[in-house]
């Protein structure tokens, strides 16, 4: 540290000890002195979080300056704080089998006789679950009772007094503190503006990070000063996450008064001035004075003059406003679905048919359909197209056989496109028969080409979206592929050309749906090789989304199941239509490129022909200019047709801080939006270059952002060091940076299949932070022995075990364990599993009998069963998105696959040629002490 | 007026020829950035220019190979290999869908074949005049 006066806390001071040619640090008043730097008492509450309860003893201040030093032989086992649970977890659980080994069902365990020696040490301190248990993590704060995380935070904040005074840096050594899988869910640190940046006092006025979240929460004010931190600044933007129930809906302002600056076309928010007795406003973004609408004051509802104050636009950073017709192009188009469904013989064959009409059947009440306006129309497809033709007035179909792939055309002009409503009647009918109907077919061969131009000829004056179900690689017609899946490949620095699409196809197709409002989504559900890298592109540039069912076989009703509920969900997802992004910014910043699922149509317009709900786009900022105004204002704009036909932008105003200090953009850095964004830079660059060379780059971010901050924020400065310092709310990015690179969408790996690593990286580049953090760092529960209350309907709906940190050291033999991705979830038995709890959770005599692979596990009639049961719905529902994951049993001898698949989800545990957690940090350390060596 | 005569004249009018290319590629490409033109426009355009653009500088690479213009030939066989080596890859055509990514490379590469070009230019005008010198002496 350059000069340690100006970081330390009141009543300290710093003397420069000639002799040791270090600072000696006294504190006059009580006639302490120190070597190490000392850390002001309010920081010692944030080190623990919100866990702790604030009166903290004087004793715990002093004690956490040994922390560092006395942690190194006990990593992850010290008697304080985390590691007491943990460490005499571990010990307490070896004397079990031992001492009671015929008796021990964890069930009764909690209640029963072991309850007194379980449960002080099983369990973390009761507030702990409230992290674990809020409805996902970043939620708006206000929609908790008034004991929720966030506000205890903030409470903290305001009893220290810290009011507007900059973030605390908090230095922690990566090399003693294990990293906790609990510090995920915290939000992130907390945005300091300006007093009276925002002119009204409410608490929605700045967006939730479920909405938009940025890599630093307080802006460098030069580009030098972003380079010099390393930290790669981004936005984070999920604009249509779905609300649960109990949240916040999204206001919408009806009386169409749309006030925007008239020279960058910002709309109104709550970060602007109003000058001249209220008569204009001072644009956020350029400073422009503008008039304020007539209207504006008026409420048009009750005709009467209005309360300028309480107008939702100048309360809500989420607000949708109801667009007049200057905003459209043309009048709000319908929904419209179009169905492919591929009826080839491998597709009949794996009932994939069957569950997928039966599905539609089933939903059909669900689809968006409020106006009675929406359109469906339903082809099958194996080399030939079959048309389904329903007249007005009957309840019959007639099919339409088109075998002339090449060149496609429509059969008939009408009635292949209905109305739901009106022909009801005919689709039930079609639906219930498809699959009788091509049960004896033995076509193989998939024309997924023409059928996607016969849908696409069949909406492209509409717009809207196409679902295709696909079971096979397509092999005629445009859009033909080769099987390119060559093992040899697999592993070499051109296994990337896999990754790309192997005809020019589905980008020129893509555009063309782009250009028409077409979204197409993809179910993919083949054993053999499908080139999903391929087919993936048509939803990646038209805003849909890929979802890959490898190997399906409706014969198990899990796949059965899982397909029907995803698919289901998508049906029913009430989608944005004909939508257009925009990502405004204060002087200075600029959107320098995208990533998600869109096309990119102009500079900075993302085009969206149909946006689905949660899906998350990564955008990096370029901050051009040096920022002079004390706090930037970063809005995303879509405009969009709602399903139910009405034109609305929705706006989303985040407004961030700026800062001239290097410790001020640390101690901001938001870890999670950091791993977001890497993610999404990885897979670019596994495309564009080799996968070798994303890895390389994530990691060497990685020591950049911590070889800066060891030369800059600690007192080493240049030197090799003993510590790995990283401020503490990054502490969990090298955690998060070593899943990336062990997910399996950039994992250096000869054995991943390349359908595998393009579903991977398609759900790496569009899933929201919420999900992806999970796909990349795992949560490992240890439900044998889980507190009492775990599993239970608590307060915030059913309460979870703690996370536990993702080695394999936490797996003891008798155990059973729950490790899930949010895609999958594995149940893990360890080889001594007694007969009692094989009994209990799988209703089966003892371990032996036990089968690993997918299951549904059996609702018991004994508490333990239903608490596992409960669980496991809680996980499969927590998150925002569509997915259904599948449940695996893994036996702990169980078959070698299935156990490496488990296992590879502990990513801090060293895998084949991956780096355990230990190592990766090790490597780190020497990375950036010889940087620094030169 | 003899053969290398001839030859030099009608390389100028080809060169200015690509030359002119070059110009409308960087136009276009300023417009697409200033919001001009949309992306798929852009490329629909670029792309009918792009293959007859290498066809002819090959053309023109060959001729001077015939002709026995050593200089000239070997002046102009880097791009004639370069653009060979894009055709043969697959990316000389501009995608629409990763156009914006790929500007700055694409806008410093229409820079450098213009700068290529205009030399090439004067290069053949002072190879032209001095053809005809030498004839006239």
């Amino acid at each position: 540290m350059a000069s340690p006066s100006q970081q330390l806390p009141p009543g300290w001071a710093a003397e420069w000890d000639p002799t040791t040619q270090r600072y000696l640090f006294t504190e006059p008043s009580t006639g302490r002195s120190q070597w190490e730097v000392p850390t002001p008492t309010p920081a010692t509450l944030i080190d623990h979080g919100p866990s702790v309860s604030p009166p903290l003893p004087a004793t715990h201040h002093t004690k956490r300056r040994q922390y560092a030093a006395g942690q190194t032989q006990a990593y992850y086992g010290t008697n304080d704080g985390l590691g007491d649970q943990y460490g005499t977890l571990g010990v307490q659980q070896q004397q079990h089998p031992a001492a009671t080994a015929q008796l021990f069902t964890p069930g009764l365990a909690a209640e029963g006789g072991f309850a007194g020696q379980q449960q002080v040490p099983y369990y973390p301190p009761p507030q702990e679950p409230q992290y674990i248990n809020a409805p996902g993590f970043g939620q708006e704060p206000a929609y908790h009772p008034p004991n929720a995380p966030i506000h205890h935070l903030t409470d903290q904040f305001g009893q220290m007094g810290m009011g507007q005074k900059p973030l605390h840096l908090q230095t922690t050594n990566l090399l003693t503190s294990p990293p906790d899988p609990r510090e995920l869910i915290h939000p992130p640190p907390e945005i300091r503006l300006p007093p009276n940046a925002c002119i009204t006092s409410s608490p929605f006025a700045n967006a939730d990070p479920s909405y938009q979240r940025c890599t630093v929460n307080a802006i460098p004010t030069t580009s030098s000063l972003l380079n010099k931190s390393k930290i790669p600044l981004g936005l984070v933007i999920t604009p249509y996450r779905t609300v649960k129930e109990g949240e916040q809906q999204v206001p919408v302002v009806t009386d169409t008064v749309i006030a925007r600056c008239r020279r960058c076309r910002t709309y109104i928010n709550p970060y602007v001035q109003f000058i001249d007795n209220g008569n204009r406003w001072r644009c956020c973004m350029c400073s422009m004075s503008n008039e304020v609408p007539q209207l504006f004051d008026w409420d048009q509802t009750r005709n009467q003059p209005g309360d300028r104050w309480a107008r939702d636009e100048l309360n809500h950073s989420v607000v949708e406003f109801v667009a007049p017709t200057e905003y459209m192009v043309r009048p709000p188009q319908p929904a419209v679905y179009v169905i492919l469904i591929d009826v080839s013989h491998t597709a009949v064959q794996s009932g994939m048919v069957a569950t997928a009409t039966r599905t539609i059947l089933e939903n059909l009440d669900r689809i968006p359909n409020d106006d009675e306006r929406t359109k469906v129309a339903i082809i099958a497809y194996d080399t030939s197209l079959y048309f389904f033709s329903m007249p007005p007035g009957t309840t019959e179909s007639t099919m339409l056989v088109v075998s002339d792939v090449d060149d496609v055309f429509l059969p008939k002009p009408t009635d292949l496109l209905v109305n739901l409503t009106e022909a009801r009647q005919s689709l039930e009918s079609l639906l219930g028969r498809i699959n009788d109907m091509f049960q004896d077919n033995h076509t193989i061969g998939s024309a997924i080409g023409p059928a996607l131009q016969a849908g696409f000829k069949l909406m492209a004056p509409i717009g809207g979206k196409i679902i295709v179900l696909s079971s096979s690689l397509p092999n005629i017609g445009a859009g033909a592929l080769k099987n390119r899946e060559d093992l040899k490949v697999l592993g070499t620095s051109k296994e990337s050309g896999l990754l790309q699409a192997a005809s020019p196809f589905y980008k020129t197709f893509a555009i063309e749906c782009s250009r028409a409002q077409v979204s197409v989504d993809m179910f993919l559900f083949s054993a053999a090789y499908q080139d999903v890298a391929s087919l993936a592109c048509l939803p990646h540039y038209t805003s849909g989304q890929t979802y890959f069912y490898p190997a399906f076989n409706a014969a198990r009703s899990e796949d059965a199941i899982k397909f029907a509920h995803e698919f289901g969900e998508v049906l029913a997802m009430p989608i944005m239509l004909e939508a257009v992004m925009r990502v405004r910014a204060s002087k200075g910043l600029r959107m320098a490129s995208f990533h998600g699922n869109f096309f990119v149509r102009s500079t900075d317009l993302l085009a969206m022909p149909a946006v689905p709900t949660d899906q998350s786009y990564a955008i990096e900022i370029q901050i051009e200019d040096t920022l002079t105004q004390p706090f930037v204002v970063l809005q995303t704009a879509v405009l969009h047709t709602t399903c139910q036909g009405e034109r609305r932008i929705r706006v989303i105003t985040l407004a961030l801080p700026t800062t001239s200090s290097l410790s001020e953009v640390f101690a901001s850095a938001d870890q999670v939006a950091i791993a977001t964004l890497l993610a999404n830079k990885a897979v670019e660059r596994s495309l564009t270059h080799k996968l070798e060379d994303a890895r390389d780059a994530v990691h060497q971010r990685l020591v950049e952002v911590l070889s800066s901050y060891k030369s800059s924020m600690t007192s080493a400065g240049a030197g090799a060091n003993a510590q790995l310092a990283i401020s503490e709310n990054l502490k969990m990015l090298p955690v998060l940076v070593l899943g990336l690179l062990k997910n399996v969408g950039i994992r250096q790996s000869a054995q991943i299949p390349p359908d595998l690593r393009a579903y991977a990286q398609a759900l790496l580049t569009s899933l929201p932070s919420q999900t992806l953090i999970p796909y990349i760092h795992p949560t490992f529960y240890s439900l044998h022995n889980m507190p009492p209350e775990a599993g239970t309907v608590g307060e915030q709906g059913v309460t979870l075990p703690t996370p536990l940190p993702l080695t394999s050291e936490r797996l003891e033999r008798h155990g059973l364990y729950l490790i899930e991705d949010g895609q999958t979830i594995f149940l893990w038995i360890g080889r001594d599993a007694v007969p009692r709890l094989v009994m209990d959770v799988f209703n089966l005599p003892n371990y032996e009998v036990l089968r690993g692979g997918k299951t549904t596990l059996p609702v018991l009639d004994n508490e333990f069963s239903q608490r596992v049961n409960a669980i496991i719905q809680k996980t499969r529902e927590m998150r925002r998105g569509v997915y259904y994951p599948h449940l695996y049993v893994v036996k702990e001898d169980g078959e070698p696959p299935l156990r490496l698949w488990a296992l590879s989800c502990l990513i801090q545990d060293r895998a084949d040629v991956l780096p355990s957690y230990q190592q990766f940090i090790g490597q780190l350390k020497d990375k950036v002490n010889g940087a620094n060596n030169y | 007026m003899g053969g290398a005569g001839w030859l030099f004249l009608f390389s100028v009018l080809m060169a200015a020829g690509l030359l002119f290319t070059m110009v409308f590629f960087i136009i276009m490409f300023s417009d697409l950035e200033c919001d001009y033109i949309n992306p798929i426009d852009l490329c629909n355009r670029l792309n009918q220019f792009v293959l007859p653009e290498n066809i002819a500088h090959a053309f023109l690479t060959v001729l001077f190979l015939l002709s026995g213009q050593w200089i000239a030939f070997l002046l102009n066989l880097p791009l004639v290999l370069y653009n060979g080596n894009k055709i043969r890859n697959k990316n000389h055509m501009y995608d629409a869908t990763e156009i914006f990514r790929t500007l700055s490379g694409h806008k410093k590469e229409s820079f450098m074949k213009l700068g290529f070009y205009l030399l090439s230019f004067f290069y053949y005008l002072y190879r032209m005049i001095v053809a005809l010198i030498s004839e006239s002496e």
